[in-house]
């Protein structure tokens, strides 16, 4: 009796609602209405069901013992529990979120730390004020005008100007 | 000399030190000194003080301590009489175009020169404004590009719920089905013992009914001929005096 009773973790779906991105917003929902329906039925259920009022029987019915002999079966029937065949590969889908996550993570972090790069150099540029051609070709180097392909002024292709 | 008469005419050239210094093509390798200062220090706003529009102010800080005021212009003047007297510049046909042509230079650069300028730091003051929107641009988007990822990665730290939530629901399923199993069997059980006691009455029904059935058959069987004319003039003479008592009542 003891091993049935898996705790029922609480869940916050509002803070749940919050992390899902926007493009698994559909995917959240079928989960969140299939856990109310799941919830509600669990809650429509007692929890023991009603006892059966022996006495009465053995009033009524008039064969002789089959009342004793029902309630002998009843008290010594034990209901198997259900087999829990589902939470393994769920932990085993979370090992595998994990590691995408991890993987997810450092990409992303790799991916910050390029844009930081950018940023340092964009906040550490000369003002344009005071660069010279060869500061803004140094700084971003598609201005600089190509001379060997375009060998005459204006270095570049006259729609471009 | 000439870009000096240029400058002071076009006094409203506002960033002419930078509108130089942006676009000089000048070599780094001008810099001779081991101390060369990077980036190049902005170029001085206005150009050198002039007076007259050509002489350069140095000269009359440099005869003022000797001449006074008044020097370099004694010197000016000497200079020009002497040239002429002496006929080292002669005065000719060139002269007077010269000066013709003097003067409407003089004369265009006075009107003109300001709005030149300003066209011109115009322009470049929208080559400026248009790197620095890119550059701008590009900041902004870098930081969002961050704010983006740290908020992705706050996304993936909630993958933990998913699953708790699936694991409830399976845990809540198990239940459910536990607690059918067990009404189940409770009703099962009881349908079986009602359906006994039904049975026993009905059985008693039936028997009651049949009982009361042939009672009353072997009554009817046995009212005689006899007994049945008595008890029909029996009910005629109660009807009779039935009859009688309502219509003295009625009259009454």
């Amino acid at each position: 009796m003891a091993g049935r009773r898996a705790a029922v973790k609480a869940i916050d779906w509002l803070a749940f609602a919050e992390r899902v991105p926007p493009n698994q917003r559909a995917m959240f929902n079928s989960l969140k209405t299939r856990s109310d329906a799941i919830s509600a039925k669990l809650a429509s259920l007692p929890e023991k069901p009603s006892t059966i009022n022996w006495s009465h029987y053995r009033a009524v019915v008039a064969k002789a013992g089959m009342v004793d002999e029902f309630e002998k079966k009843f008290a010594g029937l034990t209901v198997p529990e259900p087999v829990d065949t589902q939470t393994a590969k769920i932990d085993a889908q979370e090992q595998e979120a994990n590691k995408s996550a991890a993987a997810y993570l450092e990409a992303s972090k790799a991916r910050i730390a390029e844009y930081e790069k950018e940023l340092e150099k964009f906040r550490n540029m000369i003002p344009f004020d005071q660069m010279t051609i060869e500061d803004l070709n140094n700084t971003f180097p598609e201005t600089k005008l190509d001379k060997q392909k375009y060998p005459y002024w204006p270095y570049k292709p006259v729609a471009d100007l | 000399m000439l870009s000096r008469l240029v400058l002071v005419s076009g006094h409203s050239l506002k960033n002419s030190g930078s509108f130089g210094a942006c676009l000089v093509q000048a070599p780094r390798s001008f810099h001779q000194s081991s101390q060369s200062l990077a980036p190049v220090p902005p170029l001085p706003e206005k150009g050198g003080k002039v007076r007259h529009g050509i002489f350069p102010e140095e000269i009359f800080t440099m005869l003022y301590p000797k001449t006074g005021v008044t020097g370099p212009y004694m010197l000016g003047t000497g200079l020009l009489l002497y040239l002429l007297s002496k006929e080292i510049y002669v005065i000719n046909h060139e002269t007077i175009a010269g000066a013709s042509i003097g003067a409407v230079i003089i004369y265009a650069v006075k009107k003109f020169g300001p709005s030149v300028a300003a066209f011109a730091d115009k322009l470049n003051a929208d080559k400026i404004a248009k790197a620095q929107e890119v550059k701008d641009q590009s900041m902004a988007s870098y930081a969002q590009g961050i704010e983006n990822e740290k908020k992705e990665q706050w996304r993936v730290e909630g993958r933990s719920m998913l699953f708790d939530a699936k694991r409830n629901n399976v845990a809540m399923l198990l239940e459910i089905n536990y607690r059918e199993r067990l009404h189940m069997v409770t009703n099962e059980v009881k349908k079986r013992l009602d359906y006994q006691v039904e049975l026993q009455n009905l059985h008693r029904r039936m028997e009651q009914e049949h009982m009361v059935n042939w009672v009353e058959q072997s009554v009817v069987k046995s009212i005689t001929p006899q007994q049945e004319k008595e008890s029909i003039a029996k009910c005629i003479s109660d009807l009779k005096v039935l009859a009688e008592s309502t219509q003295a009542r009625a009259t009454v």
